[in-house]
């Protein structure tokens, strides 16, 4: 039966995310965060609740569930521009699983759960990994498998990031344990779709409360019809995008074959709506916005640092006009 | 969460689809004339008739007592087989959707069986020459004269108005009261003395609508639809269901599209980057647009209204089908000036207009974006 909603024990998991989230890394919490300071606490908070474990099986700590569990929470993670690899430890322990054999779910999975260990997800393609050195285990994945690093595996070198919320470094690499995976690069791609909607809703949000407060002309700036057009434009651009991200979970979830397919759909709408909900918040904050003290380069940074993770929003086109090509011939 | 159809909405799909690909008629004349509405009005019969018409209205009233989900997948069939365009959709839509939620016993016994036979064919009358977005400022007057209404004024965008059997007509009953709190929601006999109907010629050559004019045309009150001078939320329950998603099946830009890639594989041009850049670009929207039709189906399948997001949906298939035939236009390259001799089908260019004009029916872009930014975000006005 068609049934395109959430549970409530889904909606409540992604509340208790949100409070978390709020509470544990505010603004100032990332902004020690930028001067290099990883506090393990908030680590330590994500698994305490289980949110590390969300899809990890019962057996090795987690709670047992699959993306469409995760996606609302992923969400939450960009709403609060979370300083941790969240969305890419989730999808290296979902890899694991589904595509490792038991003694390498019996060695990693239990550790992620329980926030003993940080795992990231790479491409060989890319020149950066996102939190390289912060890793235990990297999965770095290519066109049809992966490679397992551990930290004996990996040298990194750091990379002056544009968000230092979230470090790349540059890796050299050992062998690392193989695994042969089906749709590499796509889960990792919607994992982050899901996160890119969370950062273009607060930079949504955040723009709305100050176009609200801010007045020009004696009146609020949000009354007028130029600006009030184009945060509509961001909502809609926004609304477009969130079942994408909620359905390449769902074919995840389900193992359908459109699932890769899906997350390229998922990876292009969030991204066209984040580019957006980033330009437009910019320019709706003016002179504001555009200093260090004001906490929306937060988001803004994130946003910019997702557009291109697991593909840029122009491979993921690509992808769907040889889709679209198969479909036709 | 589950996307899976049921298997009764299954074998619903099975039933339809053959009979669509035996029944459905091919050679039709434009209902832009007489002779074409009479055609298209036996057709619509004919849907009756098979048990096609209504699928997700109650029995009483002639429907099938299907679930929303089946009629999204009426809809989708019959886009798929080609169907004729429906001069029911104002009644069976519209009018319908309306008398369920703000119509007395007496007013849907009437009417809604009347509507699925085709017997009473409905046009809207909302829009005037000036109260188009400003829907408020409706001039056309209903004076009251013992239990009739004396009824004079214009309305204009009529789509069907030069042969349709029913109005249903804004029109100001309290001329004291603030724009939006003297409004009443009227059923007007077409064929009642005083009303005249031109049609209105379309810059694609096409008769879509008309205006109508009212000239002393006497309208029984209990016609009145809703509270009298409480016509406006009766109009904007109608509104919502006109900009909602299931009367627009993402299954006819799934098959623009593939029109776009044989457009750009006939030019030569179909392995260019940019073209094919342009192409997955419009793909996802495509398929965000038909998951955003299910997140629809299943609010309404759970008795929520769609309310102020309509407003969302009518901006996302407006906008999508305008930049599906912009773009498909633009890779006709020197084609794009031939109205014969071009790679496109001969329908395109109608299609192509057609487009251009979704962003203004049903409420402009701007009105939806004013709807988005006060209503949804909650913005000042």
């Amino acid at each position: 039966m068609i049934d395109f909603e959430f549970s409530d024990e889904q909606r409540a998991l992604r509340d208790v995310a949100r409070d978390l989230f709020a509470k544990q890394s505010p603004p100032s919490f990332i902004r020690t965060r930028w001067n290099g300071e990883r506090d393990v606490k908030l680590w330590r908070a994500l698994a305490e609740v289980g949110l590390l474990g969300i899809m990890i099986p019962e057996e090795h700590g987690g709670a047992g569930g699959d993306e469409v569990d995760a996606v609302l929470v992923l969400e939450e993670a960009g709403r609060a521009a979370l300083p941790e690899p969240f969305a890419e430890t989730l999808v290296a322990a979902r890899l694991i699983q589904l595509h490792g054999d038991k003694v390498l779910s019996e060695s990693w999975l239990p550790r992620i759960a329980s926030g003993d260990a940080v795992a990231t997800v790479g491409r060989e393609t890319d020149p950066f990994v996102a939190y390289a050195a912060e890793a235990d285990l990297i999965v770095l994945i290519d066109t049809s498998g992966a490679r397992l690093l551990t930290r004996d595996d990996v040298k990194t070198k750091p990379v002056r990031s544009q968000d230092p919320a979230r470090p790349l470094y540059s890796i050299e690499t050992k062998r690392g344990e193989r695994l042969t995976l089906t749709t590499p690069n796509s889960r990792a791609a919607a994992a982050i779709a899901a996160t890119q909607l969370g950062v273009a809703r607060r930079l949504l949000e955040m723009t709305v409360d100050y176009v609200k407060d801010r007045k020009q002309f004696g009146k609020p700036v949000g009354s007028f019809q130029a600006v009030k057009h184009k945060l509509a434009r961001v909502h809609a651009a926004i609304e477009d995008a969130r079942p994408a991200a909620w359905y390449a979970a769902y074919a995840f979830a389900r193992d359908l074959p459109e699932a890769s397919k899906a997350a390229n759909v998922a990876k292009v709408a969030a991204s066209r709506a984040e580019a957006l909900a980033n330009a437009e918040a910019l320019q709706c904050h003016g002179g504001i916005g555009f200093t260090w003290e004001h906490n929306l380069q937060v988001w803004l940074k994130r946003g910019l640092a997702l557009q291109p993770a697991f593909g840029t929003p122009a491979e993921h086109r690509a992808m769907l006009a040889r889709e679209e090509e198969a479909r036709d011939a | 969460m589950d996307l899976s159809y049921t298997p009764d909405q299954t074998s619903f799909r099975e039933e339809l689809r053959p009979w669509l690909a035996s029944s459905v008629p091919r050679d039709l004349a434009p209902p832009g004339t007489r002779e074409g509405f009479e055609q298209h009005r036996v057709w619509e019969r004919a849907l009756f008739d098979a048990g096609f018409a209504g699928i997700s209205w109650p029995a009483e009233y002639g429907g099938r007592a299907l679930e929303i989900v089946s009629q999204a997948i009426f809809e989708e069939e019959y886009l798929l087989a080609d169907g004729p365009e429906r001069i029911n959709v104002v009644g069976e839509k519209l009018m319908g959707r309306t008398l369920m939620k703000h119509g007395t016993d007496e007013q849907r016994a009437r009417w809604l069986p009347r509507i699925l036979r085709a017997e009473d064919v409905w046009s809207q009358g909302f829009s005037e020459p000036e109260a188009g977005s400003d829907l408020a400022n409706v001039q056309t007057r209903a004076v009251r004269e013992g239990d009739q209404w004396i009824l004079d004024g214009q309305k204009i965008w009529t789509s069907y108005g030069a042969f349709a059997d029913w109005i249903f007509v804004l029109a100001r009953t309290d001329l004291n009261a603030e724009r939006h709190r003297g409004l009443s929601f009227v059923a007007v006999d077409m064929r009642s003395d005083g009303v005249d109907a031109r049609p209105i010629m379309q810059l694609d050559g096409h008769a879509g609508f008309a205006e109508v004019f009212f000239t002393s045309v006497r309208v029984p009150v209990a016609q009145t639809i809703g509270e009298i001078n409480d016509g406006w939320s009766v109009a904007l329950s109608t509104l919502g269901f006109e900009r909602d998603a299931p009367a627009r099946p993402a299954a006819r830009y799934e098959r623009d599209l593939g029109e776009l890639i044989a457009i750009a594989r006939a030019r030569d041009v179909w392995d260019d980057p940019s073209v094919r850049d342009a192409v997955g670009a419009l793909a996802a929207r495509v398929e965000t647009y038909r998951l955003h039709t299910l997140r629809t189906l299943t609010r309404l399948q759970r008795g929520e209204s769609i309310g102020d997001d309509a407003s969302v949906t009518k901006l996302l298939w407006s906008e999508l089908e305008r930049d599906i035939f912009e773009y498909g236009m633009s890779l006709l390259g020197p084609y794009a000036g031939a109205l014969s001799d071009s790679p496109a089908a001969a329908s395109f260019d109608n299609r192509y207009w057609y487009a251009r004009a979704a962003t203004i029916y049903a409420g402009t872009s701007e009105i939806q974006n004013n709807i988005v930014a006060e209503r949804i975000l909650g913005l000042p006005r």
